[in-house]
């Protein structure tokens, strides 16, 4: 019994030391990789995927899984830069507006997201699979296929302002983390989701209503897609249909590696955090020590199935889907 | 105080309740008994607001209630401590107990952890369970889980008015001894606070722990028992509304064993986890029954023979050959069959037909070149179905939709016609109603003529004599002392018991 | 009652080529032209590397686990089909597919014996098939000489009697994998794996061999979807297959075979590859605007998987 709790504790921190161990690797083959300019990078990188991933982590904990992230966040930033455009064009006056219209727009995204998937009963991949098309042509239609320029200096400032060498946009993607963790941590629906994910059945037969608590859920999972949106705004200064694209397998992948289980009610956003800077080291780390671009594909793959591999509990698990 | 009249229920093609009448005054318990397929569990589910009936009305203190939900009954004081533990494995033991009555801890929305962790350790004073509110569940022992339930529903006290009805679903399957007589000691000082109905299947339980005792058959009260003169012959007869023939388990079939020839020897094996060695001898036509409580490691020998676990040490032969791996494949080659507890996950492959369930262990001889010889394999289908009176439409009827009984014959039907001649059945007649069980028993004394050797995890000590002609008793993991089980000399159920604990 | 369920039943499994039916009528009515034998022909022709591919996909979302690894390696065939093509001829055909086998082969065991989920492991090494296809194309689009093309694998494009030769070589292909799938026991370890693989285990059956074995079938048919493309355009690059993934999924799931494994099968992916282009080529007829177009596909396809799956099994949606 001690010994398994021991063993449990260790697991519990594999993610992390497989991060350590990147971060080690990368350093030892280039010195200029553990660089504050350099983790400053990472962060750049991170700060929007890690909101994505944050969002996905709500809904995989449920056991479900989110594939509209592409589609909710390149209408998220579209809808963020048009108001902001049409309020003004600075965060300082009525711009601010775009923000919370933004996560509106996140939200009401979900909440479709999330009723297609309980009202119809359709399975949650091939529903928000449907709505991740939906929302990718919703932001064609909107945007003309046109790239919309945010020229706001206090809205960039969250990539050109930068305090003890990170921008701005890094401490706002740890408050939003922050804020996850709370909700993880301190709000009843947080802990239903670890409930539906831990046993659907069992939190019906308790009086949980496990079709409210799923659509809330795909509603934050929006929500955080949103605050996603608007950083990866931040980084680049444009909004596009463009703006979403690659960040539903790579958010995915962050989760997994984070150590939080596809099946549902383990893991959490701290574990997310790690997955993603698990991811964004390797990408950053693979630039610094110079392999070439084509070949980084394949390692990134490698690596992930070394980090899921060592970082997954396979006790009674007696066989992977 | 609670009472329901008159209920009915209908599902399609089954009328399964018929007018049942049941009450209960406060801190009375009750004991319900029926066969499978009574409608033990569909009344049960009425009570707890999981299905609504057609027809009746239940009545709380007089008043007629209608439950949407168990959500609802749970309002109401109507709690369920469920047979297949509901609690959650990956949650804390107080986040269990108020799962769903959250919003009493939250502050601003903030759960106040501390107020909540107050709370629950109240709840585990009633159960006398002395553990850390905020040890995550899946920690914790089966028997301990138990309590969690009993401690949850027990909440309900706070929260609702008046008195609660509990009910205890098999509530001792999973049990040992002591364990089950600190439950009852439990039950029996909660009564003040609370009515019970218990339903269990240990018919000596429920007459020790009930104040009356409801039999239930074919979806009718056949009779109102008080439980001081109650006897457990009178009440089986009630349930089957037959005399149980006295060759109940088919001991007049029983014949000896051919002791001259071995099929299985385990020869000083250790297994993981376990200190001590096990051996044992398997003869054809012997049925050789493995008895102990829970968890005194009968399933980890059934399952190292199969394969699906490396003994440490030891060796286990199969008709004198050595195993060198240890694969579900390997065995099944070598004529193990399993007939398994958990029938619906490891036994049958729901969504599949019966020839492909059938020969889903033996598709080799069905095959050439990896090519399915089909017309064969519904050939092999048909016949087994009439050699074993498998009811079932066809030989394509999908093997989900079939009763549990015939579910059974089918996996049996799987081992058998591929000639596997050690036969593992873990708890065999588990779910099935007596019909069925006694089908199980005639089919364990065919194999046993054809030279068949059992071995055998049974659902009841019972079951383990009146079948065997070997009984081995295991505790902690270690064979601590055998019976010889010949008809007319069998051991006695005290026998075994003082053994076993 | 009991009749009525029953009917209901057995309706159900009748629903994607109800669904595929009706839809064809439906963009029938606006335009009939869109009903004439050598359009339908031709709109079957054009989707014959996707049908490939999701025949594939379907023996992995049979035994429920799921390859994402498909896009790549076709990808990744089409570059070494062309390169390969002026040395080994037809010879570059079997290559790409054994290349492919590989590939799927190497998910498979990442799944079963790491126990790394299929979603993370065939992503993996769909990066790693990526990899190969930039590496050996040197990142840039190369191109079949045309006698070579013609001499190799001529016989694949053309038409005899108005039928196009690449649609016989899909339909063989479909008849292999429905063979393997009805008829043999790899087929029917599929579909015991994914009714229920503890089942599988406890018949003795090596679930782990077969469930590698559907991954390096579904890498072998991606690798003939990337070959017959190839062909189809006179060459290769590590893009050329982009966007073939998701719908391939797509036609899976619309087809009726759920993620969860065990009921569905090949044909049903024919029928549902149909409807993904049924409701694409509609888009042309029903004058959808192209900055809709995407929007629509979404809508539809909510529609389309709502008629086409079967709940009755599901008692948790997840």
């Amino acid at each position: 019994m001690k010994h398994g709790l021991v063993m449990d504790n260790i697991r519990k921190w594999v993610p992390f030391l497989v991060l350590l161990v990147l971060v080690l690797f990368f350093a030892a083959v280039n010195p200029h990789f553990l660089s504050l300019r350099n983790f400053a990078r990472i962060a750049v990188s991170s700060s929007p995927a890690l909101m994505v991933a944050v969002g996905a982590t709500f809904v995989i904990l449920m056991g479900s899984i989110d594939l509209s992230m592409e589609g909710t966040v390149a209408v998220c930033a579209v809808v963020f830069a048009m108001l902001l455009n049409r309020l003004g064009g600075s965060l300082a006056h009525m711009g601010w507006l775009a923000i919370p219209g933004a996560m509106i727009a996140g939200g009401v995204l979900g909440a479709v997201n999330g009723l297609i998937h309980v009202r119809l009963r359709i399975p949650s991949f091939m529903a928000s699979l449907s709505m991740g098309f939906v929302g990718v042509g919703l932001s064609l239609l909107m945007t003309g296929g046109n790239r919309i320029l945010i020229g706001d200096p206090l809205f960039r400032s969250l990539l050109t302002v930068r305090i003890m060498s990170f921008p701005l946009m890094a401490y706002a993607a740890l408050g939003g983390l922050l804020v996850a963790w709370f909700i993880q941590g301190r709000t009843t629906i947080g802990r239903n989701f670890y409930a539906i994910g831990g046993g659907e059945d069992l939190a019906r037969a308790s009086g949980l209503n496990v079709g409210r608590v799923r659509v809330i859920g795909f509603v934050l999972a929006g929500v955080f897609f949103a605050l996603g949106a608007v950083l990866a705004v931040a980084r680049l200064g444009i909004a596009e249909t463009e703006t979403g694209t690659g960040f539903m397998f790579l958010s995915i992948t962050s989760v997994v590696v984070g150590g939080t289980a596809l099946a549902g009610g383990s893991g959490g956003v701290w574990n997310t955090l790690v997955g993603v800077l698990i991811v964004n080291v390797i990408g950053n780390g693979m630039v610094v020590v110079g392999l070439p671009d084509y070949l980084q594909d394949g390692v990134l793959g490698l690596l992930v199935i070394t980090a899921v591999y060592l970082s997954m509990d396979r006790r009674g698990l007696s066989f992977a889907r | 105080m609670f009472e329901l009249r008159n209920v009915e229920k209908r599902y399609p093609g089954v009328h399964v309740l018929k007018g049942v009448d049941l009450a209960i005054a406060p801190g009375e318990i009750i004991g319900l008994v029926g066969e499978n397929g009574a409608g033990k569990s569909t009344l049960m589910k009425i009570i707890y607001g999981a299905v609504q009936p057609d027809a009746g009305s239940v009545l709380i203190d007089g008043a007629p209630v209608h439950f949407r939900s168990p959500r609802d009954a749970m309002k109401m004081g109507i709690g369920m401590v469920y047979q297949e533990q509901s609690l959650i494995p990956n949650l804390s033991v107080m986040e269990n107990i108020f799962l769903g009555f959250e919003q009493q801890f939250v502050h601003l929305g903030v759960i106040q952890w501390r107020r909540m962790a107050q709370a629950a350790r109240v709840q585990l004073r009633k159960v006398k369970l002395d553990i850390d509110p905020g040890m995550i569940t899946s920690r914790l022992t089966f028997a301990q889980r138990q309590l969690v339930e009993l401690a949850k529903v027990l909440a309900l006290e706070e929260r609702v008015e008046g008195h609660l009805v509990i009910l205890l679903d098999e509530p001792t399957s999973v049990l040992s001894k002591d364990e089950i007589d600190l439950l009852f000691g439990l039950v029996r000082e909660l009564r003040r606070r609370a009515s019970f109905i218990f339903v269990s299947h240990r018919l000596d339980e429920i007459i020790a722990l009930s104040d009356r005792i409801y039999v239930l058959k074919d979806g009718i009260v056949v009779d109102v028992l008080a439980a001081k003169d109650a006897r457990v012959e009178t009440i089986q007869k009630k349930m089957v509304g037959r005399d149980i023939a006295l060759e109940y388990y088919r001991e007049n079939r029983q014949v000896p064993f051919d002791a001259g020839r071995v099929l299985l020897e385990l020869d000083h094996v250790v297994l993981p986890g376990r200190r001590h060695e096990v051996s044992l001898t398997l003869h054809a036509g012997e049925v050789l029954a493995l008895v102990g409580v829970e968890g005194a490691g009968r399933e980890g020998i059934l399952r190292a023979i199969f394969g699906l676990k490396a003994p440490e040490r030891g060796t286990i032969r199969i008709r004198g050959e050595a195993m060198r791996t240890f694969s579900a494949s390997n065995s099944v080659a070598h004529g193990v069959g399993y007939i398994p507890r958990e029938r619906k996950i490891e036994g049958i492959a729901s969504g599949m037909n019966v020839y492909e369930n059938m020969t889903l262990s033996q598709m080799g001889r069905y095959s050439r070149g990896g090519v399915l010889d089909i017309p064969a394999e519904r050939a092999l289908a048909r016949d087994w179905i009439k050699r074993l009176s498998i009811k079932v439409p066809s030989e394509e009827s999908d093997c989900g939709n079939l009763s549990g009984g015939n579910q059974q014959k089918v996996v049996l039907a799987k081992w058998r016609s591929g000639g596997s001649d050690i036969i593992l059945l873990d708890h065999p007649t588990r779910g099935l109603d007596i019909g069925a069980k006694e089908d199980v028993y005639d089919m364990v004394r065919d194999m046993s003529a054809d030279g068949v050797g059992v071995i055998l995890v049974a659902d009841t000590l019972e079951e383990a004599i009146g079948l065997s002609h070997t009984i081995a008793v295991i505790k902690d993991g270690e064979i601590r002392t055998w019976f010889n089980c010949q008809p007319g000399a069998k051991p006695s159920l005290y026998d075994l018991i003082h053994h076993m604990v | 009652m009991t009749d009525r369920v029953a009917l209901a039943e057995r309706l159900r499994r009748h629903f994607p080529w109800i669904t595929l039916t009706t839809l064809t009528i439906l963009v029938g009515f606006t335009d009939v032209n869109f009903l004439r034998p050598d359009n339908l022909l031709n709109l079957a022709a054009d989707i014959v590397p996707l049908l490939i591919m999701a025949i594939g996909m379907t023996l992995v979302i049979y035994i429920g686990s799921i390859d994402l690894s498909s896009q790549s390696i076709a990808n990744m065939a089409t570059v070494l089909a062309t390169i390969a093509l002026p040395s080994a001829g037809v010879g570059a055909g079997v290559l790409v597919l054994a290349v492919g086998l590989a590939f799927g082969a190497v998910s498979g065991v990442v799944t079963t014996r790491l126990k790394v989920p299929s979603f993370i492991s065939t992503l993996a090494v769909g990066g790693i098939a990526l990899s190969v296809g930039q590496f050996a194309s040197g990142q840039q689009a190369l191109h079949m000489d045309a006698g070579q093309r013609l001499h190799a694998f001529g016989w694949m494009v053309g038409r005899t009697a108005g039928i196009p030769h690449e649609l016989v070589v899909a339909l063989l292909l479909v008849v292999v994998a429905w063979f393997i799938q009805g008829r043999m026991t790899a087929g029917r370890t599929f579909k015991a794996i994914g009714a229920g693989e503890p089942v599988a285990v406890s018949s003795g059956i090596r679930v782990e061999r077969y469930k590698i074995l559907a991954f390096a079938l579904s890498g072998m048919f991606a690798a003939a979807a990337g070959l017959v493309f190839s062909v189809k355009l006179s060459g290769g690059s590590p893009t050329l297959a982009e966007g073939f993934l998701l719908p391939a999924i797509v036609a899976v799931l619309v087809g009726g075979t759920p993620l969860t494994g065990g009921v569905g099968g090949v044909i049903n992916t024919v029928i549902g590859t149909m409807i993904v282009a049924v409701i694409r080529a509609s888009m042309l007829y029903l004058n959808i605007p192209a900055m809709g177009q995407q929007i629509f596909f979404g809508l539809v396809l909510i529609v389309a998987i709502a008629t086409t799956i079967d709940r009755s099994k599901m008692r948790i949606v997840k």
